[in-house]
């Protein structure tokens, strides 16, 4: 099976993650576009694991990104719901107090 | 005297009227009481100063002390004092009719606001005619010439706001300021002939048309200063100062200064001269007394007697007798003095009487007044005895001095016709001179009381007595000879000594005299019509031809200089001013759009960079976001395709 379409795919979803990530105004929709562009990211690793398809080291890298990713988003989820409280808002550019 | 001790105390003299000038300006205005009794103190010093040193230094021979002034070249010029008898009688009248004035003075100017004024330039005038008398050279006597001037006019012009007083000043000097114009010219060709301005000697070496030239140009001065005809009409318009500036001006000083020097200069003149100076002075005489007789004002017919006799006394220089002239000069200025003091002190008290019963009219007309003698007792006396030596009645100073001109015209026209109308015309003078006498005094002073009956009138106060009485006191005979009859005594015996006497002519004038008073008195008291010719009256339209003569042409002439002006060099300079500012514009373009542009476009240059600069550290997350990725993409694209 060619793997040229997935990889297509992936691009696609990079890309969109990575659209979303400059566009959006609200943090949390950055936050998802950054899952996109993790899982584009997946899928390449699992896409690049078939070319040598005795391991599994594709796979188990996936596993591993997904983790962190969750730590990631928890962690992020977080921090924006404290900053939600403290100023009201999760749009990143309104909380300009540290600008000089 | 020591010679020295004599210039000492002369300078000293001279000094005086100056100092009291300086202390006059120099008192504090909340002392200012002080500077009549300070002025007046310092000229009674100097008079009596002048007065002893007169009869100390009486027949001494003349004493000449030079200095040298300032040298040009090879020449010298020497600045000195030339004293002489005739030098010592005007020292005498200068300082003691000013001291009679400054008395006077006190009185009649007191709470006059510009008073310490008055003083210093009654004391500046004092002292500019001591100069004149005492320089004994023509340059140093010219700059006391102008000084006096310039006294006469700041003091004519002493109620600057008073636009006729201020004309009136401006008049005078600006006549005198033309006929001045023949002193430089003589002091020029004196300077060229002889090379010296000294008075005590004239070396014209047989150049008779220079000599008679410069001897005319300084009669050309001496006719503006002594008011001779054509210049006579600044005299009268001076009656606009105060009446004891006039007493000053007319008897010690100003008008004087004229005839001073004709006496000085007499052996510069020329018989042809001379004649020319009979002329001139027999026609003022006849003239003056003519418009004397056809004034309403009190001040202005003692003005246009002045000039009258102004005009004897030049007359008297001019045939030869400068002796009389200066014997007329002295009784003159000792009856005028006291005559324009008496108007004086009838002006003051009328005005004085005015403001207590507040009625107000003309006091110098002498329409308006009459009766005066019983409310003015000292007054009257005093200014008849002056009008009596004006009139030159017997036993008064005027008859033997008028006397004296008259045998001297008489002995000068010998048997020449056209002399002998010259003559007749100082006789004829001296007839007029009685008539307008006793007019003024009718009118003053006897006739029944008109509109000065409204006020109770009062004598003036004491301080303004003494100088009247000591006036009219010097206006008696002895002050000539101790003979009343004869006029050669102390002064004439030691000035121009054996001087001619005509027994027929001092006779016809001693019955003649009282006989032509008694009989103007007559007139005047029958005579109820008070007409008067205008031209007489105008002083001969003098001021009009004036206006005509030069006044128009000068206007005309500036106005087509103005024409010139605006037409001609203003287009030219406008022009250049056009051409300046377009091209002042022209640059300022340059300025603006290249100059400035050059500078505007590098500032914006670095202003936009700067914001480019900016734009990528402006605190956007997700734009910071897109440079890094722009950057991976293109590092990326590097590194894979190169």
């Amino acid at each position: 099976m060619s793997l040229q379409p997935i990889y297509i795919l992936s691009t696609l979803l990079f890309s969109i993650g990575l659209v979303i990530v400059l566009v959006k105004r609200n943090a949390i929709l950055v936050l998802m576009g950054i899952e996109l562009m993790l899982n584009a990211a997946n899928l390449n690793l699992t896409a690049f694991n078939k070319t040598v398809p005795a391991s599994l080291d594709g796979q188990v890298f996936a596993l591993f990104v997904m983790v962190i990713a969750v730590c990631e988003t928890a962690v992020g989820l977080a921090i924006i719901l404290q900053v939600y409280r403290y100023y009201h808002t999760s749009v990143p550019d309104e909380i300009n107090e540290l600008k000089g | 005297m020591s010679s020295q001790a004599l210039i000492s105390t002369l300078l000293l003299i001279a000094l005086l009227p100056l100092l009291s000038a300086l202390v006059a300006i120099v008192i504090p205005a909340s002392y200012r009481w002080v500077t009549p009794l300070a002025s007046s103190l310092l000229l009674a010093l100097a008079s009596v100063l002048s007065l002893l040193l007169s009869i100390s230094q009486w027949n001494e021979p003349t004493l000449v002390w030079e200095n040298t002034w300032f040298s040009l070249g090879e020449s010298t010029v020497t600045a000195g004092i030339l004293l002489n008898n005739t030098t010592l009688v005007l020292l005498s009248v200068v300082t003691f009719i000013s001291f009679m004035v400054h008395l006077f003075s006190i009185g009649y100017m007191a709470g006059d606001k510009g008073e310490q004024r008055y003083y210093s330039m009654l004391g500046f005038f004092t002292f500019a005619m001591l100069g004149l008398v005492l320089a004994d050279n023509l340059l140093l006597l010219f700059v006391f010439w102008e000084l006096v001037g310039f006294s006469s006019y700041m003091l004519i012009g002493h109620w600057r706001e008073k636009d006729a007083a201020t004309a009136a000043a401006k008049k005078a000097f600006i006549i005198n300021r033309i006929a001045d114009l023949g002193f430089i010219i003589a002091l020029l060709i004196i300077w060229t002939h002889t090379g010296s301005f000294s008075l005590s000697s004239f070396n014209f070496e047989e150049q008779e048309v220079w000599r008679t030239g410069a001897a005319l140009c300084l009669l050309l001065a001496v006719m503006g200063k002594s008011a001779q005809l054509p210049f006579f009409n600044w005299l009268s318009s001076a009656m606009e100062g105060p009446t004891p500036v006039s007493a000053l001006i007319h008897a010690a000083t100003m008008v004087v200064a004229g005839v001073f020097l004709l006496i000085r200069v007499f052996a510069l003149f020329t018989p042809l001269a001379l004649d020319v100076v009979v002329i001139i002075g027999s026609t003022t005489a006849v003239l003056g007394a003519l418009a004397a007789l056809h004034q309403f004002d009190f001040k202005r017919i003692l003005a246009y007697s002045t000039i009258s006799q102004l005009g004897l006394l030049v007359a008297a220089v001019g045939t030869g007798a400068y002796g009389v002239a200066l014997l007329h000069l002295l009784t003159h200025a000792f009856f005028k003095a006291g005559l324009f003091l008496g108007a004086g002190a009838v002006i003051h008290s009328l005005h004085q009487a005015q403001h207590s019963s507040h009625v107000h009219f003309d006091v110098q007309d002498i329409r308006n007044l009459g009766g005066l003698r019983k409310e003015m007792p000292i007054t009257f006396f005093c200014f008849s005895i002056c009008s009596a030596a004006l009139a030159g009645l017997p036993l008064f100073s005027g008859f033997q001095s008028k006397d004296a001109i008259l045998v001297s015209v008489f002995s000068w026209s010998g048997d020449l016709v056209w002399r002998q109308a010259f003559a007749w015309t100082i006789v004829i003078t001296s007839i007029l001179t009685i008539f307008y006498t006793v007019r003024m005094l009718w009118f003053v002073f006897f006739e029944e009381a008109k509109k000065t009956s409204l006020l109770t009138i009062q004598e003036v106060p004491t301080i303004m007595r003494i100088p009247l009485v000591l006036l009219s006191l010097g206006s008696l005979w002895w002050m000539v000879a101790f003979h009343p009859l004869d006029f050669s005594g102390w002064l004439l015996d030691s000035i121009q000594p054996n001087q001619e006497h005509n027994l027929f002519i001092t006779w016809l004038s001693l019955i003649s005299i009282p006989t032509l008073t008694v009989l103007a008195f007559l007139w005047f008291k029958k005579k109820k019509k008070r007409s008067t010719h205008a031209f007489l009256q105008e002083g001969y339209y003098l001021d009009y031809l004036n206006s005509l003569l030069v006044t128009k042409p000068v206007l005309a002439m500036s106005t087509v200089s103005e024409r010139i002006d605006k037409r001609g060099l203003d287009g030219i300079l406008h022009g250049f001013a056009y051409l300046t500012v377009g091209l002042a514009h022209f640059l300022a373009w340059i300025d603006k759009n290249i100059v400035d542009g050059l500078v505007n476009t590098s500032g914006r240059l670095a202003k936009g960079l700067g914001s480019i600069a900016r734009s990528f550290s402006g605190g956007q997350i997700q734009s910071y976001i897109f440079w890094s990725v722009f950057a991976l993409v293109i590092s990326l694209f590097w590194f894979l395709f190169y």
